[in-house]
């Protein structure tokens, strides 16, 4: 059997001393600020009941690793002793895997940074240039076990092959191990003492698993609103996700001006087959498209890391849907071009699919980031592809508005507008009303509360009103531009308002932990042998 | 790749140390670092190294350090003055240095004041001396060296345990017999932060053993965080709950069925008569204490065969009681009492009840707490150690750093100690160890300094306080040997005495005492009193009228600001050393083994440093103190004696060695000493290997057996010694008119009575006509591991790696409190007292009194490159130089009465 590494960290040995994070620091060269291990300050409850703990994250090595299958590049990939490990040669830095790691495990530094104004003797000898402009993360020191491999010693058990954190670690707390191998220490310790895996609801089997009792020092469950709400209230807790920062305006770009590009391709084709748009207008409104489209993706190339290596995004179509995103896109520029040489209804027909499926590639691409609650959740591609639909609509009735001749052929618009509208209306409203159950944090949901009524008002019942006033009309071309334009600027508001505001990573969450600390979260009182109190 | 190796050397940053690293060297260049896993099976810590390790390598290469000697060209010295240092060659700077030396050494080594012309001081806890090369012996060389002037020692040390540790116990640290011990109950201990890796590592398998313990401190440490229970108690008010638990042990429980009984009769002073004016009874012809035996009826000897020692009620008993300065009384038919009968009517009345007034703590839960600790104590099991049976008994307490020093540091030590006696838990297996001695001698050897004194207990080197052979003209200026004759009169004890006086009474100078006068020379090493020590703007000010001050130097410091020659710094990895390791050392040193580790360069210098020890040789030539530097090495100054009966690695006195040549000889004579001759390795061996090692017996590690083999007894509950040092101190300080030790003279009880503790800080303010409640909250601090003793506030990656500890970055306020206030998370506040202001950010969190602030480890840097960029509050701004806050044993507490407020003009977000 192939090994199975992880860790067990045993929260009651814990005391947040931080030298794995600096054993890991040294062992790894990383840069000021970039904790592969990190150890977190936890407290919960509320004086005078309140429990303090040190809790070990980073990179969990998940048996179900949410950031290889989205990786574009193959860069992120899984080895079969289960260590998720990175090709820094083939990143290109999208920062995909980073929101769809929900354990907050990676990093992605643009430039060198220097823990003083310039690189110390030290710095320069152990710098890593290859890191930059990359996805980076902890690897379980996998050199170490490699090494192991070699020299066959066994890692966890001699120091040299064990990872910098579990060798440095001055409590034993956190220990490295094949769980495969019933005879290591971190089988042994899984199978004598309970423990849980963090956000192991995620499907995600992190091979990190927390031990949380002592013989002392009994476990309970833990449950967030109670424990951590006086924190939580204030924004001082460690345990809720910060908004991520791989992702944004650059990337929210890309979805509205993609969405509403491949939006107005498709909308466009079934206005021609309903007759609201003649055949000549076609290849203009798909040229457009392309257009648009092309814009976001210039958009989203301005953000990566490694601009140079932008190529590789074609290397996992297999997982990921920003390979496919890419493979559709291309397959809709070549089907435009044949619109354009050569016009034919079976060309029309396939670059509208072709945006279609760009579209939808689109609305998985981010659902499937898996480390931001607020996108995961499973409403996101429908309303990724009905807010593309809407906004698609939106500019064909700014363009009809612009420039078709007669209104009648914009009628069949307004109705698929007023319909689109109503649909996403829908759609943001499970949304926000599920937000909770979903698992979207207190302060991404404050993010879409305070989007709404914008949303509601200016992407969804202004374009509903124009349009439907627009129909009785023989000329509404007024009304058309200002229900197509509400409808694009509705759809902007509320995808840059969640990709770059309501975009909190996932938090850090523990359903058991310790019962020690004051009050209400004190060990019970423990009685020697044959004690009694006279 | 390049050429890389690993250099084995020791971290000795912090007291809990050392710790074994090897540095990896790439090309000549100190890489990384990782923890010598060679040692792994010898070393209590699993051979692991503390976070602060991985910062020497920045350390190195710090471009903020002090690339070559300099001279002050400022002669204005203040906060406010720019120093205007030039650079000098070190031919210069020596040459200079040894001018003055000789300069004031011909006028004689003392001033007209008597005090001495040369003065130094160190940092934490003896650190610096295992870095500082063979400095010891330059200063062994000049003879006459104040080493008094303070820099925090006295409010950041366990100062009363050090004192009453080393005289009950022979333990200048006390710690737990973690590996057996199921019980600890600890009264801020926070050793999670401050016992280094050993402790760490001991207290983990502990807990996953089943160890429990039960933190009670103000806030919530990240030794409660860990703890099975955490207690609020009230700022200051730890006596009262240590002594509402003896009450609950001696008046609410049956004692004589729940308390070690044979221990306290055997093994401790509780039968000891007291004659009706306090002190001992005693046998008319041998002086010798008397014990009532209840089986014949008659009062004999403390040595002689007893049948039953009495230890409760009184009797009518005949014999002399000697008092102070000779006072002699004979009784005839007197009426006694056992020793242990006053401590019970002293506890009278400290009942859970009446502390949970003093200390915001149900009286329930303080009776819990002492049933939870007597069901733990396991009287009457043994354990086999070595092949010795010994009691096991696997209760502990330990105090935390503001309950064991200042007012209050008697009490709580005390009591702490009374309770391990009822229940035997002292120096016996699972109970409290000291780990080894700084004040008694041999320092070496703990059980060996512990000898029969006339009385049955250890004979303790208390400094004489007789008529004849007090010290009445202080021998420095912080007169340790004329004012705590606790603190005894060895080399530590000068650095262990109220070493903040001298600051004190530059400023304010004392009635009917030697006017203090600044040291003509001053040398500070790895040390920055302007920042550590209490009342730090004050403390700076002085230093600033100091004439000539030479500051070994890390990077520009607030110490060194003051400095006319600043001589840059070898720094830890960068120099040579030998030291000690293993047997048993501070905190959870506890080892089965010991021997010697080394210090080594690894890599070529970056700046224009020398080695301590080149440095010490070149100031001894050039002063002419050459060949008593030399007889100062030969006869142990670096740490082993170079000549002995059994070998002779001595060097030649007439002749300048080089450093390499002196640590040579060490190495020899080292593994010599520890091999008996067997393995004698020379310099290149340790250089290759690292350390060098040979078991020590576990058993060692009590004081239990030795007691019980040499007849001695623990010289607890009563304090017959420190009722007649006092009131014989008392009597000489009134001879001579002083009257303003008073206060601190009052605390020479034999039962330390419980004071009000808190009430002392809320006086003080009264008595400068402030309103206590102006300043409505306490503040305090804590230890930071990742900070503590290792002088590295300037080094970035600590920085970082702290920053993920709650505290590092500001005042931690309890978030009602902060609301009440008007204040945010994260919003900059100013906290002020009587003394002086400090600034930070409010860091708002639930695990803390609403009375408390907490401002961790030690701050407000303002000429530190990196940390005064900090903006972080420092408690030692804030705290007050004063007498009457300081007790008996010359120590304050870290604690100050303040106020906080929002920082108007200065909001979120700057720094």
């Amino acid at each position: 059997m192939s090994p199975r590494y992880g860790m067990v960290v045993d929260l009651n040995r814990c005391v947040g001393c931080q030298t794995c994070t600096a054993a890991c620091k040294h062992a790894n060269d990383t840069l000021p600020g970039v904790q592969w291990r990190q150890v977190l300050d936890v407290e919960m409850g509320r004086y005078p009941d309140v429990e303090r703990l040190f809790l070990v994250v980073g990179c969990q090595h998940c048996a179900e690793p949410p950031c290889v299958p989205v990786c574009p590049s193959g860069a992120t990939y899984q080895r079969e002793d289960g260590l998720v490990a990175m090709d820094y040669d083939l990143c290109l830095g999208c920062g995909y895997c980073a929101v769809a790691c929900p354990y907050q495990a990676r990093s992605i530094v643009h430039d060198g940074a220097w823990y003083f104004d310039a690189p110390t003797l030290q710095e320069r000898a152990v710098a890593h240039p290859e890191r930059l402009g990359v996805a980076q993360k902890c690897t379980f020191c996998v050199e170490k076990i490699d090494e192991a491999r070699s020299a066959r010693l066994d890692p966890g058990c001699d120091p040299a092959v064990t990872p910098a954190c579990a060798a440095s670690c001055i409590a034993q707390a956190i220990r490295f191990g094949d769980f495969n191998d019933t005879d290591s220490a971190v089988a042994k310790l899984v199978a004598a003492v309970p423990s849980f895996q963090m956000h192991a609801e995620l499907g995600t089997d992190p091979q990190i698993r927390y031990l949380y009792e002592h013989p002392a020092v009994p476990g309970r469950a833990i449950t967030a609103d109670d424990d951590t709400a006086p924190c939580a209230a204030d924004g001082s807790s460690v345990l809720g996700g910060t908004p991520q920062r791989w992702w944004d305006t650059r990337a929210a770009a890309n979805f509205t001006l993609g969405g509403a590009g491949a939006g107005l391709a498709v909308m466009a084709y079934l206005s021609h087959l309903v007759g609201a748009v003649p055949s000549p207008t076609l290849p203009g409104l798909f040229v457009s498209s392309a257009a648009l489209t092309a814009a976001g993706l210039l958009a989203v190339f301005l953000e990566i890391g490694r601009k140079a290596r932008f190529a590789y995004v074609v290397r996992r179509p297999q997982t990921s849907w920003m390979t496919r995103e890419v493979y559709a896109v291309a397959l809709f520029y070549a089907l435009v071009l044949g619109v354009v040489v050569v016009p034919s209804p079976l060309a029309h027909a396939g670059a509208a699919l072709a945006a279609l499926a760009f579209l939808y590639c689109q609305a998985r691409l981010l659902h499937a980031a898996k480390g931001i609650p607020a996108w995961r959740v499973p409403l996101m591609p429908w309303m990724l592809l009905a807010s593309g639909m809407l906004e698609g609509v939106g500019l064909l009735a700014l363009t009809a508005g612009l420039l078709l001749p007669s209104a009648a052929l914009t009628a069949p618009i307004a109705v698929a507008g007023i319909v689109l509208a109503g649909v996403n209306a829908a759609l943001w409203h499970r949304y926000r009303r599920g937000a909770a159950g979903n698992g979207v944090g207190r302060p991404a949901r404050a993010v879409i509360d305070d989007v709404t009524p914008w949303l509601h008002g200016v992407g969804h019942l202004l374009p509903t009103a124009l349009l439907g006033a627009a129909l009785p009309l023989e000329s509404p071309r007024a009304l058309y531009v200002f229900a197509g334009a509400a409808a694009i600027v509705g759809g902007g508001l509320w995808k840059f308002a969640v990709i770059t505001r309501a975009c909190h990573q996932q938090g850090f969450a523990l359903p058991k932990g310790p019962r020690r600390g004051s009050g209400r979260y004190a060990a019970p009182q423990r009685r020697g042998a044959g004690d009694t109190v006279r | 790749m390049g050429h890389k190796i690993q250099v084995p050397v020791y971290c000795y940053q912090c007291v809990a140390g050392p710790d074994l690293l090897k540095v990896e060297v790439e090309d000549g260049v100190a890489t990384r670092v990782v923890a010598n896993f060679d040692i792994r099976a010898e070393h209590p810590g699993g051979g692991r190294v503390c976070v602060k390790a991985y910062g020497l390598i920045q350390k190195t290469y710090n471009p903020n350090r002090i690339a070559q000697p300099m001279r002050r060209t400022n002669p204005r010295k203040g906060r406010a003055h720019d120093p205007g240092f030039v650079p000098i060659s070190w031919d210069e700077a020596l040459d200079a240095i040894a001018g003055k030396l000789r300069e004031a050494l011909a006028q004689g080594p003392r001033d007209a004041e008597g005090y001495p012309r040369i003065a130094a001081s160190f940092g934490g806890g003896g650190t610096p001396t295992q870095y500082m090369g063979t400095f010891p012996a330059l200063l062994s060389a000049l003879g006459t060296v104040d080493l008094g002037f303070g820099a925090g020692q006295g409010v950041k040390c366990y100062h009363s345990e050090h004192l009453y540790g080393e005289l009950w116990h022979r333990a200048f640290i006390v710690a737990p017999d973690t590996e057996r011990t199921d019980y600890i109950l600890s009264f801020g201990h926070n050793g999670e932060a401050s016992a280094g890796v050993a402790g760490v590592w001991r207290h983990a398998d502990a807990r996953a053993r089943g160890l429990k313990r039960v933190q009670i401190e103000p806030h919530l440490s990240v030794t409660g965080a860990v703890a099975a229970e955490w207690i609020p108690i009230k700022p200051k008010s730890d006596a009262a709950f240590l002594y509402a638990l003896i009450h609950r042990l001696l008046h609410e429980r049956d004692w004589r069925a729940v308390c070690d009984v044979p221990f306290l009769g055997e093994m401790t002073g509780a039968p000891y008569l007291v004659a009706p004016n306090g002190y001992y009874l005693r046998d008319p012809a041998s002086r010798k204490p008397l014990i009532w035996d209840s089986d014949a009826a008659v009062p004999r000897p403390f040595d002689a065969e007893i049948g039953s020692p009495q230890l409760e009620g009184s009797v009518i008993a005949s014999g002399v009681e000697i008092g102070a300065d000779g006072e002699m009384w004979e009784h005839t038919r007197a009426e006694c009492r056992p020793a242990f009968q006053c401590l019970i009517e002293h506890v009278a009345g400290n009942t859970p009840e009446w502390a949970a007034a003093e200390c915001d703590v149900p009286a329930e839960r303080i009776r819990a707490v002492a049933d939870e600790f007597l069901a733990h104590a396991r009287i009457g099991d043994t354990v086999s150690i070595d092949g010795h049976t010994l009691p096991l008994r696997p209760v502990v307490i330990l105090l935390g750093k503001t309950v064991n020093n200042g007012w209050g540091g008697y009490q709580c030590c005390w009591a702490r100690t009374v309770l391990l006696c009822l229940v035997g838990a002292l120096e016996v297996a699972g109970g409290v160890v000291g780990t080894n001695v700084k004040l008694n001698r041999p320092a070496h050897d703990r059980a060996a300094s512990a000898v029969p004194g006339p009385d049955g207990f250890m004979a303790y080197p208390f400094n004489d306080t007789s008529r004849e052979a007090w010290q009445r003209q202080p021998g420095i200026r912080n007169a340790y040997r004329t004012l705590v004759p606790l603190v005894a009169n060895s080399p530590w004890s000068p650095a262990l005495g109220p070493a903040h006086l001298p600051w004190l009474f530059l400023r304010s100078p004392p009635e009917h005492w030697p006017a203090p006068t600044r040291p003509e020379i001053w040398f500070t090493y790895r040390t920055n009193p302007a920042i550590s020590s209490w009342n730090t703007r004050e403390v700076a000010e002085q230093m600033a009228l100091f004439p000539f001050v030479v500051a070994f130097a890390y990077t520009r410091d607030e110490t060194n600001h003051m400095a006319d020659i600043l001589l840059p710094e070898a720094t830890d990895l960068e120099s040579l050393q030998l030291m000690q390791i293993g047997s048993t050392k501070f905190i959870e040193q506890l080892w089965r083994h010991e021997g010697w580790a080394i210090r080594q360069p690894v890599a070529e210098p970056v700046v224009d440093c020398m080695d301590m020890t080149d440095i010490a040789t070149e100031i001894a030539r050039r002063t002419g103190l050459l060949e008593a530097y030399n007889a100062a090495i030969n006869g142990g100054a670096a740490g082993v004696k170079l000549v002995t009966d059994d070998f002779d690695y001595g060097l030649d006195t007439h002749t300048a060695h080089s450093c390499e040549a002196i640590w040579d000889a060490v190495a020899r004579a080292a593994s010599h000493d520890l091999s008996a001759g067997a393995e004698v390795r020379d310099l290149e061996w340790f250089r290759e290997h690292g350390y060098m090692v040979r078991p020590f017996a576990e058993i060692n590690w009590f004081l239990y057996p030795h007691l019980k083999r040499r007849g001695m007894r623990f010289e607890l509950p009563y304090q017959e010694g420190i009722l007649r040092h006092g009131t014989q101190l008392a009597r000489r300080l009134h001879e001579i008119g002083v009257a303003w030790w008073d206060r601190q003279l009052e605390e020479y009880e034999p039962l330390p009575r419980y004071r009000r503790l808190p009430d002392i800080w809320l006086n003080f303010l009264r008595d400068r006509g402030v309103d206590p409640d102006a300043y409505p909250l306490w503040a305090l601090t804590a230890r930071s591991m990742q900070y503590s003793w290792g002088a590295n506030v300037g080094i970035p990656l600590i920085n970082e790696l702290a920053q993920s500890i709650t505290g590092h970055r500001g005042v931690v306020i309890n978030r009602r409190t902060a609301r009440q206030l008007g204040i945010g998370d994260g919003d900059r506040v100013v906290i002020e007292s009587v003394a002086g202001e400090t600034r930070g950010h409010a860091v708002l969190r639930e695990g803390i009194r609403p009375d408390t602030v907490l401002m961790i480890g030690q701050f407000d840097h303002w000429a530190t490159p990196v940390a005064k960029d900090l903006g972080v509050p420092s408690l030692n701004s804030v705290q007050s130089l004063a007498l009457e806050l300081t007790d008996a044993t010359g120590s304050t507490s870290d604690i100050a009465r303040v106020r906080i407020r929002r920082d108007a003009a200065r909001q979120r977000g700057s720094p």
